[in-house]
């Protein structure tokens, strides 16, 4: 919880021209430790000198440390979108497997007829569908091994194209979900390949 | 695990956690009804979207007439921008994993938009512009306080008004932005001279107003010598008049002791004009 001086103290250095964010580091006693800020267009020793004067006021001891932001590493940015797993349940009454994987925000929900295990790949693939993939993999084998940390799944997947073999492993909670994420696991270079809409 | 095991697991689960069921709504409205809107309920609010969706990171980009672009990161302790797309600086919500609707994402970028504003609000309705010290009307309330429980409890204040000499030859000889430098940094060595639990304030033009608590004769020269000492490094000579009340002793009425304060102020600057 920030306290009322320590959110004035970061408005404050927001207001400082060319700064475009903050970072505050605390102390294990949550006494603030330092200050990052992000500078874009300004000079960022100016901007420290002014930082400094201003962290004086509130916490004295604070480490100041300024970044211009026009030097972060043009590589920088948000890893490509990805797929991810939001949940899986087991319907016990029907036997319905079901995933739900999201991906820029749209959600593929994908369901099976067959128990968690086998049940939570072909959600999984067909969740992918939903989602616009086209996945060109037919599912060749879902196994679950004894190992002295658990039950990991390993699920084998095959191309309809070149009989290749594409191999996922995890260990989640429950075969379901363990499944559900080693199709990905699968799939991982597959669908960081290409777009829904390539698909 | 069993099905069985699965089964439970699926019927303990929070009805409410629904992908699109409206929580972030509801818990903004909780944070609203029991916190006040500020850079700390935007953290606030990145938190909880990271903890709802199991999120590995959130930030949020806004723009602000005022304060120009600006991003926050639910890890505040990381101000890096690497997690903005490209490192673009477009206003939005951005998550790691991208799994956010858009809907949410929206209602969160809305509300951490007011947050912003009416803080920068609050934060101007009560500081003077130029020199981040309070404003007048800040000030009269303070004094206003001060005066109350002085009368009530016999508490002690002193009330110290401040006027720069040579302001208007400052501004006459070298320019505004000078002279806006020179109140920049009176106001900046008045905020470093107060302790905490004082007012410091900018009153008028180049007027200040100081209410130092729990204080009276020695302490009130310890605070001028503490003022005077800052303001040497600034490289530029500010020369100032003080004219001081302390209440009780003087009075426990606050325009008394303005009109007292302001009178041995001037009495001050007429001496230094002859």
């Amino acid at each position: 919880m920030m306290t009322p001086s320590e959110e004035d103290f970061e408005l404050e250095l927001r207001s400082l021209p060319g700064v475009l964010s903050v970072g505050v580091e605390h102390r294990d006693n949550g006494e603030v430790d330092g200050v990052t800020l992000f500078v874009r267009g300004q000079d960022p020793e100016s901007v420290r000198h002014v930082a400094l004067q201003v962290a004086s006021l509130y916490y004295p001891t604070a480490a100041v440390t300024v970044e211009d932001a026009n030097r972060a590493p043009a590589t920088r940015g948000m890893p490509s979108e990805r797929v991810a797993l939001v949940r899986t349940d087991f319907n016990v009454h029907e036997g319905v497997s079901e995933v739900h994987l999201a991906m820029a925000g749209r959600v593929g929900v994908g369901r099976s007829g067959s128990g968690p295990l086998i049940g939570g790949a072909e959600a999984t693939l067909n969740a992918l569908r939903e989602l616009g993939y086209e996945v060109p993999f037919f599912l060749v084998g879902v196994n679950n091994i004894a190992t002295a940390r658990g039950w990991p799944v390993i699920v084998t997947l095959r191309s309809l194209s070149d009989a290749g073999d594409r191999i996922g492993i995890a260990q989640s909670n429950g075969d379901l979900e363990s499944a559900a994420k080693a199709t990905l696991d699968a799939l991982n270079r597959f669908l960081s390949s290409l777009s829904p809409a390539e698909g | 695990m069993s099905n069985v095991e699965q089964e439970t697991q699926t019927e303990e689960r929070d009805p409410s956690d629904q992908l699109y069921e409206p929580w972030v709504f509801l818990k903004m409205l909780d944070e609203l009804a029991s916190s006040e809107l500020g850079i700390g309920f935007v953290y606030a609010v990145l938190d909880v979207l990271v903890t709802r969706f199991g999120l590995d990171d959130a930030t949020v980009v806004l723009v602000d007439e005022a304060l120009g672009t600006q991003t926050f990161r639910h890890r505040r302790r990381q101000a890096e921008l690497d997690l903005l797309p490209n490192g673009g600086l477009e206003p939005g919500v951005y998550t790691v994993p991208d799994i956010v609707p858009e809907i949410v994402r929206d209602a969160v970028r809305s509300v951490c938009q007011l947050s912003l504003s009416l803080h920068l609000a609050r934060y101007m309705a009560s500081h003077d512009a130029l020199t981040n010290i309070s404003n007048r009307r800040t000030f009269d309330s303070a004094l206003h306080t001060a005066a109350v429980q002085s009368s009530r409890y016999g508490w002690a204040f002193t009330l110290v008004l401040a006027d720069l000499n040579a302001l208007k030859a400052i501004n006459d000889t070298s320019g505004h932005a000078v002279g806006d430098d020179v109140l920049r940094m009176f106001g900046f060595a008045l905020r470093r001279s107060v302790r905490t639990g004082d007012t410091a304030a900018r009153i008028g033009g180049d007027e200040f107003a100081v209410i130092l608590a729990n204080a009276e004769g020695s302490e009130v020269e310890s605070f001028l010598d503490r003022l005077r000492t800052l303001l040497v490094p600034s490289g530029i000579v500010i020369e100032f008049s003080v004219g001081t009340a302390s209440a009780p002793r003087d009075s426990t009425d606050p325009a008394e002791l303005y009109r007292i304060a302001d009178a041995r102020l001037y009495e001050k600057k007429g001496k230094i004009k002859r």
